[in-house]
């Protein structure tokens, strides 16, 4: 079966652009949680500070 | 996380399947063998990726009529994922073409208005990175999208008026031409995966984008403390 | 005052605007005249070659062109502060809009008529006998352009790096005017030229829709 690493490599490339995509996303979604908390937290500190 | 995890592992299986009718249900081609097989992927790649541009052009709408940021944080998310597949729909057709006809490019008129598309939409990303005010950002980039996409069926309309005129190599005689019947259900099957695919790439997009927007809140609520 | 004897008003400012100093039409003119030079090196000027590649390259540098010429258009308005008058001196915003998209595709037109001359004797092609169809298309293809690109560099007047961003927003918009322009004109050039009216229809039919997405959306292009 001629050409089948062509087919391999369409799918392999397909799969591996939405799966890098997926990560990327996940990732910084990660990096965009824990700066979240932290500020939420330092304002809960701050906020107990000043009662 | 839980359902995040769940609709992932929906997807993956989704996937699993599709390919499996691909290689194993679909039978061969008698003219191109097994490379056809790609088209599996080609062409469910690239009308997922414009019913994510037409859910942009929606979400594009929306926002310029109702001003929410949850408009703003779906047309970035769309635009963004229907570029994924797109971009997966031209890396495709050359794999595809270069085994038939010996070239990577035919200036076929699909690829070509796809190429188009792609342009167009990497433009609307572009434009979001060069304006810093959100809600400045958020207006122009939709009114942008909204220009593309009604762009879109001119560019393809023309450019398929354009190879008429000079016939050139089609990498696929149409959608459903010299299509044998297995191949077609196949193909129509390959396509529910990538719309679930498509679905959980915006949502955690949109979830992402929609984060920012809290992180913004936040910050300024830090600022003013 | 009505949407059309504001718009007249705003017109006859942008012509007077631009004719006391010329600049605008002069480097546009410049400008196309170099390109149209330079391309003759990248092929072999033959008359049957520029028959093939001339309708394709005169439409390559009225693009280009356009998308300069297009900077100033709201650029003009930002430095002077004149766009909060604008808005305030007219009932209907798309009044601007249209002012400006008509001087556009004004100087568009007037710029390529002024090259056509020039192109026909370089390339040795025959433009005469098919002059009222050129006149046609280059009317509907500017008008195409002229609208795009006055809703566009509204846009790109308010972002960074407009001088790069215009043409990246103009360019791949307006590939079915280049696309429908090109073989039109072509047809036009041909040894037996005839006129392609589907490459006609399709620059009408851009114009057209462009036109009415300017009308329903223009007024948030100009939104402070």
């Amino acid at each position: 079966m001629k050409n089948l690493n062509s087919v391999f490599a369409a799918y392999l490339i397909a799969w591996g652009v939405f799966f890098i995509y997926y990560v990327s996303v996940a990732r910084r979604a990660a990096a965009l949680k824990d700066e979240l908390e932290r500020l939420k937290s330092s304002l809960n500190q701050s906020a107990n500070r000043s009662k | 996380m839980k359902k995040n995890a769940l609709g992932a592992a929906v997807v993956v299986l989704l996937l699993a399947c599709a390919a499996y009718a691909a290689f194993f249900i679909a039978p061969t081609d008698a003219k191109q063998g097994v490379v056809y097989r790609i088209i599996f992927l080609h062409v469910p790649s690239a009308e997922t990726g414009l019913v994510s541009f037409f859910i942009c052009f929606i979400a594009n709408v929306a926002y310029v009529l109702k001003r929410q940021p949850k408009w703003d944080w779906m047309g970035i998310a769309a635009a963004e994922v229907g570029l994924a597949f797109t971009t997966v729909c031209l890396i495709t057709g050359p794999i595809w073409a270069k085994p038939i006809w010996g070239i990577w490019w035919t200036w076929d008129a699909r690829l070509t208005s796809t190429a188009v598309l792609w342009l167009l939409y990497v433009a609307y990303l572009m434009l979001r990175t060069l304006i810093e005010e959100p809600e400045r950002r958020a207006l122009l980039s939709a009114l942008f999208g909204i220009f593309a996409f009604i762009d879109v069926p001119l560019v393809f309309g023309s450019i398929r008026w354009w190879r008429t005129q000079h016939p050139q190599p089609v990498i696929m005689g149409g959608p459903g031409s010299g299509l044998d019947p297995t191949m077609k259900a196949v193909l129509f099957f390959c396509w529910a995966p990538m719309l679930a695919l498509m679905i959980l790439l915006m949502h955690s997009r949109y979830r992402l984008e929609a984060m920012r927007g809290d992180l913004d809140v936040v910050r300024r609520e830090a600022e003013a403390a | 005052m009505s949407l059309l004897a504001n718009t007249g008003v705003l017109l006859g400012k942008e012509l007077r605007t631009e004719f006391r100093s010329r600049e605008l039409l002069m480097t546009t003119v410049v400008f196309i005249l170099m390109v149209i030079v330079l391309f003759s090196f990248t092929f072999d000027p033959s008359s049957s070659e520029a028959r093939r590649f001339g309708g394709g390259l005169l439409w390559l540098a009225f693009l280009f062109a356009a998308s300069l010429m297009l900077q100033p258009c709201f650029l003009r308005e930002q430095t002077n502060d004149t766009l909060s008058a604008l808005r305030l001196a007219v009932s209907d915003p798309f009044a601007i809009l249209l002012a400006k998209l008509v001087a556009n595709t004004l100087f568009l037109l007037v710029t390529e008529l002024l090259m056509l001359p020039v192109f026909a004797v370089l390339y040795n092609l025959a433009v005469l006998p098919v002059f009222g169809q050129l006149l046609l298309v280059f009317f509907l293809g500017s008008l195409g352009v002229s609208i795009a690109g006055t809703a566009l560099s509204a846009i790109s007047a308010q972002a960074r790096m407009r001088e790069l961003l215009l043409p990246l927003l103009l360019l791949p918009l307006l590939t079915p005017v280049l696309v429908a322009s090109t073989q039109v004109t072509a047809g036009l050039l041909d040894v037996e030229p005839f006129i392609q009216w589907k490459g006609i229809g399709f620059l009408a039919v851009f114009d057209l829709v462009f036109l009415t997405a300017l009308w329903l959306f223009g007024e948030y292009l100009l939104e402070e």
